[in-house]
């Protein structure tokens, strides 16, 4: 059955795992479509986010899918774009029964990925969300595969769309709506500090989303590298959101989320970045002297944990200071947070977001079609010689 | 001569949507605190906006600054007794059965697309969504020397002070110590511009290059679509002129964005010193991380320090200071308030006291002093002087506090003015 769908283009590009040879073909395909949609929904899974590596029901998340194609997929509509990346809603083609099973699809070209020196990143990609697959504030991969052209990773589909279209919105979000979303974040990033090692370094509005009961999920891991006590030296980020170290490339490590999340909550209260300038190069300057300006409504433990966060000297920063994420929890900011209930998410998000079916596309943006294939980089059978073998992971 | 505005382009954000870069032009330095007062009145109107009913994400216009005064569930009652501002009963600690009744009719749910998205915003900060930028990954070797060493291209003193004055106000160059600097220096590349109406860069297109104006001038365009056209008309508006001393296209220095404007050269023959990204950020990092190895490699041959674990020891390298001494200087005067902690990098010193003939201590490589001042903020007890010349790794008293915390005792065991 089904031979139709195995092209023998791609067939041959994916050097496979050694594997018994039962497993392979069709056979495994049909595992994976069917692991793919009986996946339990976000919700039903999100217990206890330190728990998730011992629990073996969810070991299955996050695997290389080498059997999965693009044509097993219908792509519906467009979630997102990046300056190398496409977010798709999508779902599993013969899935008739189960419509309103979606994903979301993010497609990454690999000449696109090369052209931009992305390749070190994308690999990172995939490694921490198989890593940290399972955690109820962060995305979850299901799988991963590639054809000739491109690189798919298969994630849930989160219908609340961004925080950052509520925050545009809303122009600024209340002392409780911050503190409730910093609080979540707080506890994403101890996560990935503490059990994995991990920096995000691209902490932002844009890459948060909100699930369908109004709690968090980090998306875009683009950036994440696991650096554990390290130093890193490539700059990347968004260029409000960079902190200083990363900016003078004297190393940079873990703490550089600290400070995004100081440049966060003051977003989220004031409704724009501490550090704001036409000219990029002037958001920078400003950046390095580090002097945070506050509007004289903003409470008191708000300005003090932005300025703890938002220490230039990453040795005095909150978060990376002696007492780590505890001390970021114990602020008086968060004298409000019960963190149990939260990590548990007992607590009903602030905004509950409007989801008519499981497949409503209906908070996020619409974006133009993509574009022509033909007018796109080509990867050359050169480019394939040279890279092929790093885009086995997926 | 290096004015200030000629280093950096005023002109379109390449992080910006087009259809902002209109509308946002010349209040870029404005105080974003009178951008907010404008805006209350628009959050007057936002909650009766019926796409938006549910504006419980707007601030609630508390302004007193009184945590969860206003009711986050947009008016739902219930929550009342929670969001007193009592810290034992917090509004999250209630159980979500709590919440059904009193969430079913203020909580629609929320869409957070519409028409009425953006109105009565105030223009001037960009709205759209931001683009992350990167740059190429770089790694130390830690083999060292034998990789990549920085391009050396010689210039006279002349030409190296000249240089030197022409980036000195640019933020990027400014916190360099002398020896990244001189790197930097070395490792400028000249471009001679043989004509005039050369363009050196082109608005839109990538940039890997920084420069500085040796001679000649050069004439700045922004075209407001963001890149340069083809055709007469096609470089857009002429902003400013760069003058010898002055620089551009610094942003490349970072990461390889658009350029922001088109460059041209106006006389008939001009000279440039060209900086690329990947070496400026390679000098940048080689130093940083040599600094931090020889820190962490000397921190772990102190002896006051060997029972910290190395992370910690890395915590503190990150913090310390090099400062060096000539021989004979004062590095801590007895009497003074104590504000920081010294360790020995190199050379030695003698503490000396008033009315003490003889040092009544002697440091060398490794050890440490200045601890009794902040351990019991008293006054210094003695004087600190070079002997040769000395390179000591300084640690401010909030630093010392922090981090070597674990091994105060230690330091409170240590013996003074005991003959040896």
């Amino acid at each position: 059955m089904a031979t139709e769908t195995v092209e023998p283009s791609t067939r041959n590009t994916a050097p496979r795992a050694p594997m018994s040879p039962a497993k392979d073909g069709i056979y495994e395909k049909e595992k994976e479509k069917t692991l793919a949609a009986t996946v339990r929904p976000a919700h039903q899974r999100a217990v206890n986010p330190f728990v998730i590596t011992q629990r073996s029901e969810e070991k299955q998340l996050g695997v290389s899918a080498k059997g999965l194609r693009l044509s097993d997929l219908v792509l519906i509509k467009t979630l997102g774009t990046g300056t190398f990346a496409r977010v798709w809603l999508a779902r599993l083609k013969g899935e008739e029964e189960r419509k309103n099973k979606v994903f979301a699809l993010k497609v990454l070209r690999k000449a696109d990925v090369i052209k931009l020196k992305q390749v070190e990143h994308v690999r990172n990609e995939r490694k921490t969300l198989a890593a940290v697959a399972g955690h109820p504030f962060i995305t979850t991969l299901i799988a991963s595969f590639t054809d000739e052209q491109s690189l798919y990773m298969l994630l849930d589909y989160c219908p609340g769309g961004e925080i950052f279209s509520y925050l545009r919105r809303a122009r600024r979000f209340n002392e409780y709506t911050s503190i409730f979303y910093a609080a979540e974040i707080t506890m994403t990033i101890e996560f990935l500090h503490d059990v994995h090692g991990v920096a995000y370094r691209d902490l932002k509005p844009e890459n948060i989303l909100l699930d369908a009961d109004g709690h968090l999920r980090l998306v875009d891991f683009g950036f994440a590298k696991q650096v554990g006590n390290r130093e890193t030296y490539t700059l990347c980020g968004t260029p409000e959101y960079l902190a200083p170290e990363v900016i003078h490339n004297s190393g940079h490590g873990l703490a550089v989320d600290w400070w995004a999340l100081g440049i966060l909550i003051y977003e989220f209260l004031v409704g724009q970045p501490p550090f704001w300038d036409q000219n990029p190069m002037r958001i920078y300057e400003q950046i390095v002297e580090g002097h945070v300006r506050f509007p004289h409504s903003m409470a008191p433990a708000a300005r003090d944990i932005v300025s703890a966060l938002c220490k230039t000297n990453p040795s005095e920063r909150l978060g990376h200071i002696s007492g780590g994420s505890a001390r970021v929890k114990a602020h008086a900011f968060f004298n409000s947070v019960n963190w149990d209930d939260l990590y548990y998410r007992r607590i009903k998000g602030p905004i509950i977001p409007r989801v008519d079916h499981p497949a409503d596309t209906g908070n996020f943006e619409e974006y133009p079609d993509p574009p022509d294939p033909s007018s796109q980089t080509p990867y050359t059978e050169d480019l394939k010689r040279k890279y092929e073998p790093l885009f086995n992971d997926f | 001569m290096a004015d200030n505005s000629n280093s950096s382009f005023p002109g379109t954000n390449p992080f910006l949507h087009t259809d902002f870069s209109t509308s946002i032009k010349g209040d870029a330095h404005s105080s974003p605190f009178q951008k907010i007062e404008e805006e209350d009145e628009f959050e007057v109107t936002s909650p009766t906006d019926a796409t938006f009913k549910r504006s419980n994400a707007g601030d609630n216009s508390t302004g007193g600054g009184v945590f969860f005064k206003g009711d986050a569930f947009g008016g739902g009652s219930g929550g009342g007794g929670g969001g007193g501002g009592n810290g034992n009963h917090s509004l999250f600690s209630r159980s979500p059965f709590d919440q059904s009744p009193n969430e079913g009719s203020p909580s629609e749910p929320s869409r957070p697309t519409g028409a009425a998205a953006g109105q009565g915003f105030p223009n001037n900060y960009a709205l759209g969504r931001r683009t992350s930028v990167s740059a190429e990954s770089l790694n130390p070797t830690s083999a060292g020397s034998d990789s990549w060493t920085p391009p050396f291209h010689v210039k006279s003193e002349e030409q190296l002070s000249r240089l030197k004055t022409a980036v000195s106000s640019n933020f990027l160059f400014a916190h360099l110590d002398d020896e990244q600097f001189k790197t930097v220096l070395d490792a400028l590349v000249e471009k001679p511009i043989p004509a005039k109406d050369i363009k050196v860069i082109t608005q839109g297109d990538a940039g890997d290059f920084f420069y500085i104006v040796e001679d000649g001038h050069f004439d700045i365009y922004i075209h407001p679509s963001g890149a340069a056209q083809p055709g007469p008309d096609g470089l857009g508006n002429k902003v400013s002129t760069i003058a010898p001393g002055g620089s551009f296209g610094e942003l490349a220095l970072m990461y390889n964005a658009p350029r922001a404007a088109t460059v041209i050269s106006v006389d008939p023959k001009s000279t440039l010193w060209a900086l690329d990204r990947v070496t400026f950020r390679r000098i940048l990092m080689d130093s940083a991380f040599q600094r931090r190895r020889m820190y962490e490699a000397f921190l772990e041959e102190v002896p006051l320090l060997a029972s910290l674990k190395p992370y910690e020891r890395s915590k503190i390298a990150d913090a310390l200071d090099t400062i060096k001494f000539a021989a004979g200087a004062t590095i801590i005067t007895e009497g003074d308030p104590g504000d920081a902690f010294y360790l020995l990098e190199a050379g030695e010193a003698d503490a000396v006291k008033e009315g003490v003939d003889r040092p009544v201590k002697s440091y060398r490589r490794g050890d440490y002093f200045g601890e009794l001042a902040l351990l019991d903020d008293k006054p210094r007890a003695a004087s600190i002087v070079a002997k040769t010349e000395v390179k000591v790794a300084r640690l401010g008293r909030d630093g010392f506090k922090r981090l070597l915390g674990p091994v105060e005792e230690i330091m409170r065991r240590a013996e003074y003015e005991k003959p040896e």
